[in-house]
C-alpha cells in the first residue's frame, strides 16, 4: 500500500504534467480498477477498454482534483464510466432486439466470447442486481470506508451499510448453493 | 488518504442494530469479502498498462500545452492593455503640461478582470473602455490641432474628469 505522503507527491507530479508520476498512479491503481470493471462487466475485453478510458479521463481531469480521498475521486470517475457503458449496452440491446424481430429466428443470441469471465464467483455476481453488485465491488476494490462510500453515493451511511450487508449475505448464499 | 483503516465495523453497525445483530452483520460482511478475496479478478496485461501509460502521457502533454497557451494569451492581453494605458497617459501628460492638478495616471487592469471567466461581461466592459479611450484620443487630437480655439483648458479639465470617472467606475471593481 502506498503511503499517503508518497501518493500526495505523486499526485502533485501528475498535476504538473509529469508522465512518470502518472505512470506510477497507473501502476498503483490499475489492478484494483481492472478488478472492479471485470467483476461488474464479466468481460475482459470490455474491462480493457473501460480501464483505458478511466486513465485517459484521469489524465485530462487531474487538474480538477482538489484533495480529499483520491480513491473516492478515482472510483467516482470509474463508476461514471461503468454507467456510460451500461447505457450504451442497453441501447445496443434494444437495437439487437429490433433486428432479431426483423430477422425472425436467425439470431438466437450472442455466443459467450473467450474474454468472458466464467468462474463461480462471476456466475453468483451475475445473479445480483446491478446496484448491489456495484456497491459490493466499489467497497472491495476502492477500499473506501462506509462513510466515504455513503458520501460518494449521496445517501445516509445506514443505507449503504444495510445494502452492502444484505448484498454480501446474498452473495455468500449464492456461492453456497450447489 | 482513506479512512477505511480507522473504521470500526462493529461500532458502525451498532448505531443501527443491537449488539448481537451488529456482530452477525460484521460476520456476514467479513465472510462475504473473504469470498471475493478467494476468487481474485484477472490482472490487466502489461501491454495494456504500457498502452494506457503512453496514451495518458500524450494527454498530459497536450494539457500542459493548453495551459501554456492560456497563460500566454492572458499575458499578451495584459501587455496590450498596459501599452494602451501607457500611450494614453503619456499623451494626456504631454497635453496637461505644467497645469495644476495634472492628469491622474491610470492603474493596471485589476487581476480579477483577467482571472474572471465571465467573458461576455468582461468583453462588454472592455468595449466600453475602448470606446471611451477612442473618444479621449479624438479630443486630444482636436486639442493638438488647435481646433478648439480658446477652449483648450476647459477641454483638458473635462478630460481629467472623464478619466477620473473611468478609474473609479471601471478599474476599481
Amino acid at each position: 500500500m502506498t503511503k499517503s505522503n508518497d501518493l500526495d507527491q505523486i499526485i502533485v507530479g501528475c498535476k504538473n504534467g509529469d508522465a512518470e508520476c502518472f505512470s506510477q498512479v497507473v501502476d498503483i491503481y490499475a489492478s484494483r480498477c481492472y478488478g472492479y470493471f471485470c467483476r461488474l462487466t464479466g468481460n475482459k475485453d470490455v474491462s480493457d477498454d473501460l480501464l483505458s478510458q478511466l486513465f485517459v479521463k484521469l489524465a485530462e481531469r487531474i487538474g480538477s482534483y482538489k484533495g480529499g480521498s483520491f480513491e473516492g475521486w478515482l472510483f467516482r470517475i470509474a463508476s461514471n464510466i461503468f454507467h456510460d457503458y451500461l447505457r450504451g449496452k442497453h441501447r445496443q440491446k434494444k437495437l439487437l432486439d429490433v433486428r432479431k424481430r426483423d430477422l425472425g429466428s436467425e439470431i438466437t443470441g450472442l455466443k459467450r466470447g473467450e474474454s468472458e469471465l466464467v468462474d463461480r464467483l462471476q456466475r453468483a455476481i451475475g445473479r445480483l442486481d446491478t446496484e448491489t453488485r456495484e456497491l459490493i465491488m466499489l467497497r472491495f476494490y476502492s477500499q473506501l470506508s462506509f462513510k466515504e462510500m455513503a458520501k460518494m453515493r449521496s445517501e445516509p451511511i445506514g443505507t449503504t451499510l444495510s445494502r452492502l450487508h444484505r448484498g454480501l449475505k446474498k452473495l455468500r448464499m449464492l456461492m453456497e448453493e450447489r | 488518504m482513506n479512512e477505511r483503516h480507522d473504521e470500526n465495523l462493529k461500532e458502525l453497525f451498532e448505531r443501527f442494530l443491537s449488539a448481537e445483530q451488529a456482530n452477525e452483520a460484521v460476520k456476514d460482511v467479513v465472510q462475504g469479502e473473504r469470498i471475493l478475496r478467494e476468487y481474485p479478478a484477472p490482472e490487466p496485461d502489461r501491454e495494456l498498462i504500457a498502452d494506457i501509460q503512453s496514451k495518458a502521457a500524450a494527454r498530459l502533454l497536450s494539457r500542459r500545452a493548453n495551459v501554456f497557451k492560456k497563460v500566454a494569451r492572458r499575458t499578451v492581453a495584459v501587455a496590450a492593455a498596459v501599452i494602451i494605458l501607457a500611450t494614453v497617459s503619456v499623451r494626456l501628460f504631454e497635453i496637461g503640461g505644467d497645469q495644476s492638478g495634472g492628469v491622474a495616471n491610470a492603474e493596471a487592469i485589476p487581476r480579477a478582470l483577467w482571472e474572471s471567466d465571465d467573458i461576455a461581461a468582461d468583453d462588454m466592459e472592455l468595449a466600453v473602455f475602448t470606446a471611451e479611450v477612442k473618444q479621449i484620443e479624438g479630443e486630444i487630437l482636436i486639442l493638438q490641432l488647435g481646433e478648439n480655439g480658446r477652449n483648450g483648458e476647459r477641454v483638458v479639465a473635462e478630460l481629467e474628469i472623464k478619466f477620473a470617472e473611468i478609474q473609479s467606475d471601471f478599474w476599481k471593481e
